[in-house]
């Protein structure tokens, strides 16, 4: 089990074996800006500040570059942490709550 | 100059295993052919051997072909070509792309994508036969997708991407949005067909080479609702719908394959013809044009592409 936290809220999920960022936000009732889901548009672009992360599944080099990947640049819908990790949200991460009582399930 | 249809779309894909499940399990199309780094399909109800071609290593399109009713055509849509200018035009040999005839490679620098004109590819037949056939094969896998029906790209310079398919492939404009309705507007996108689909190709004004989605043509509504269901229980993201489209009619849902490609089942639509209205619509009505039944834009449709 590994930590993901979002840099400057209070949000913190416990994320399953193998769970992506996004999967683990999305079961713990939070949404934010996606795209394609497949790892192939590039929308739910964030930084990681903290932690390793996986891929289960290839990315490809034209949506996130060598560069980006050494920068710390990952893809909340197919990254999967393999530590305890916080992501820093841009500005257009658009990170709500929407089913506030998967959140309250999701923090016991 | 008779183009017959968008006969294939070749699109790049991160995984070719993964992306063999998508299209044979879950869209129901039925491989041809596999070589080391591509896979092609055919529809059950195509009979040319393959209308999508997936090639290993990143998204998006590499490139169309529209099939041609015989050479000679090809012989005027060079020649026309030549003549438009702002585009370049190669002959290419039969085998170059396995399967397919010779015809001729255009490349538009104006939206940044290559289109390829073929008279003929190695007929495989209809899954059902061509005589005394039943309806449809009876099991069909996942959605059981029956042919390729068109695809959506994006281009910086539109206007002269649509003047290219009207004046040298014989295309006409089934339906248009545009800024407003001034003598000063500006073309947001354009649908354009080649014989009495509602389109074979349509064009969004965005960065250039980029695909928005490929289209296979469903039946009917029926078969969209079950597509979606189909879909959720593979998994597969979907962007939006079941709903219809204002522009074209059609019904629709748009999905995302393994490698984030947007996909689309298209259902329903009207026959067109070469002299029927253009068809307009203004960029403040465009939300209930693209989405009929929710009339808001939504991100993930716009901003998102491969």
């Amino acid at each position: 089990m590994t930590l993901l936290s979002v840099a400057g809220t209070d949000v913190t999920v416990a994320l399953r074996d193998g769970e992506t960022i996004l999967g683990g936000l999305h079961r713990a009732g939070y949404s934010a800006r996606t795209g394609c889901l497949r790892g192939g548009c590039g929308i739910c672009k964030v930084d990681l500040v903290e932690g390793t992360i996986g891929y289960a599944e290839r990315v490809a080099d034209t949506v996130l570059t060598p560069r980006e990947r050494a920068d710390g640049v990952i893809l909340i819908c197919r990254a999967v942490p393999e530590a305890d990790a916080v992501i820093a949200p841009r500005a257009d991460f658009r990170l709500r709550c929407v089913a506030p009582f998967l959140a309250a399930l999701a923090r016991r | 100059m008779t183009v017959l249809r968008m006969g294939y779309v070749h699109a790049r894909v991160t995984d070719l295993a993964r992306a063999k499940d998508h299209y044979a399990n879950t869209l129901g199309l039925y491989p041809t052919l596999e070589t080391d780094d591509k896979i092609y399909f055919k529809g059950w109800d195509e009979w040319d051997h393959h209308s999508v071609v997936l090639e290993e290593g990143g998204v998006g399109a590499v490139k169309f072909g529209f099939k041609v009713d015989s050479a000679a055509d090809l012989d005027g849509i060079e020649k026309r070509a030549q003549q438009f200018g702002d585009c370049t035009v190669t002959r290419m040999s039969k085998g170059e792309n396995l399967e397919v005839s010779d015809g001729l490679r255009v490349y538009l620098g104006c939206i940044d994508h290559t289109f390829e004109f073929y008279h003929s590819m190695t007929e495989v037949g209809l899954e059902v036969g061509t005589h005394n056939p039943d309806a449809f094969p009876r099991h069909l896998i996942g959605i059981g997708a029956p042919m390729l029906d068109h695809a959506l790209l994006i281009g910086e310079d539109i206007d002269t991407a649509a003047r290219f398919f009207m004046e040298v492939t014989g295309f006409y404009t089934t339906e248009r949005a545009q800024t407003d309705l001034s003598d000063k507007s500006q073309n947001i996108a354009y649908w354009l067909s080649s014989m009495q689909k509602v389109h074979d190709i349509a064009l969004l004004k965005g960065e250039n080479g980029k695909l928005h989605h490929f289209a296979f043509q469903m039946r009917d509504w029926n078969d969209i609702l079950h597509a979606a269901d189909i879909f959720s229980m593979d998994g597969v993201p979907i962007d939006i719908g079941p709903t219809r489209h204002g522009i074209t009619r059609g019904e629709t849902i748009y999905f995302f394959d393994p490698a984030g490609n947007r996909n689309e089942t298209f259902a329903g639509g009207y026959t067109s013809y070469r002299d029927r209205p253009t068809i307009i619509w203004t960029a403040d009505q465009l939300a209930k044009g693209i989405f009929y039944h929710a009339r808001e834009l939504k991100e993930s449709f716009t901003a998102v592409y491969t």
